[in-house]
């Protein structure tokens, strides 16, 4: 049975050398994991270029903003049945100066509602996009809506820089027709130079519990969603 | 002197409520960098993705490298952000 994932090499003229099924069952039998047998593949693939073995490792670069500044969110579901949604998803959103100005030095407490922070927050989601798609469109649903009271509160400093702390319960609707939501802890740490009210930097955490249904057993597993922001460049 | 006994009282609960702020700031610093994924676990973002095929052939032709194409028969996903 072929798989929906193909995998392919091509030379760097664009000539196919190879293609293989992304999860072809035969390597259980052979007593291969499946990533023995797509280095086993690509090998194969690779013994008909003559390239050069690269000098070392390429370097890790997570997606970011080509110019301006925003926020950068990963996010992980912590499903142990299935743990390819253990893997974090990285997103950067760029962010204007009148979506910062709402994030500006609290003098004191001062109430933000979440809806004004969609643009970021509504990243928070897991990666598998099989789990909430429209039937007909076969489109993820996007997350129509986040809602929720939160608290941005002056948290002291130390000299060079002062401190905000954003706080408060998100719930995330997403644009099903059924109201599917689920909902998490907000805690944010913004940065700000002496005597400034514009943000320098953000750092923080959602943590929610996610309702995964296996359609199969018509059963409800609650799981960790966890995310973290930090701002871009800084 | 009562005022400056209030005064240095004020300050001194000014303090402790910066310093527990403070604490607070820490305790979510240290949950940002427990919760962030390790370099290990980000390691999708090592490999040198192109946004495209076009981009990818370009590259390739340029740069005298080879082409990993992943496929996918759905009609949803990004495997370039990690969703699939």
């Amino acid at each position: 049975m072929q798989s929906n994932v193909d995998l392919a090499i091509l030379d760097s003229k664009g000539e196919l050398l190879q293609f293989f099924d992304g999860f072809r069952p035969t390597h259980r039998q052979r007593g291969e994991s499946l990533a023995a047998y797509t280095a086993f593949e690509v090998r194969l693939a690779s013994s008909l270029l003559q390239v050069k073995r690269p000098a070392a490792m390429p370097k890790l670069e997570l997606p970011d903003l080509p110019k301006g500044t925003g926020i950068r969110v990963m996010v992980r579901l912590m499903d142990d049945r299935m743990v390819a949604y253990q893997a974090p998803v990285v997103e950067v959103v760029p962010l204007t100066k009148e979506d910062w100005k709402k994030l500006a030095y609290p003098q004191k407490e001062r109430r933000l509602e979440a809806r004004d922070l969609k643009k970021w927050l509504c990243q928070v989601y897991p990666s598998g996009v099989m789990e909430r798609t429209n039937p007909q469109t076969k489109k993820v649903y996007q997350i129509a809506s986040t809602e929720g009271t939160l608290i941005l509160t002056p948290a002291g400093g130390d000299g060079a820089q002062h401190y905000a702390i954003l706080r408060g319960k998100v719930r995330l609707t997403d644009e099903g027709a059924d109201g599917f939501s689920y909902d998490g802890k907000l805690e944010i740490v913004l940065t700000y130079g002496a005597d400034q009210a514009k943000a320098l930097s953000l750092r923080g955490t959602f943590e929610g519990i996610y309702p995964r249904t296996d359609r199969r057993k018509n059963r409800t597993r609650e799981l960790a969603l966890q995310a973290i922001f930090e701002s871009r460049p800084m | 002197m009562k005022k400056v006994i209030l005064s240095a009282g004020a300050l001194l609960l000014s303090a402790n409520l910066c310093t527990a702020q403070n604490t607070q700031a820490k305790d979510i610093f240290s949950r940002y960098e427990d919760f962030r994924p390790s370099e290990r676990e980000l390691t999708m973002y090592q490999l040198d993705w192109a946004e495209s095929l076009e981009v990818a052939l370009e590259r390739a032709a340029k740069e005298s490298r080879p082409i990993f194409l992943i496929i996918i028969h759905a009609h949803y996903g990004d495997i370039f952000s990690g969703h699939c």
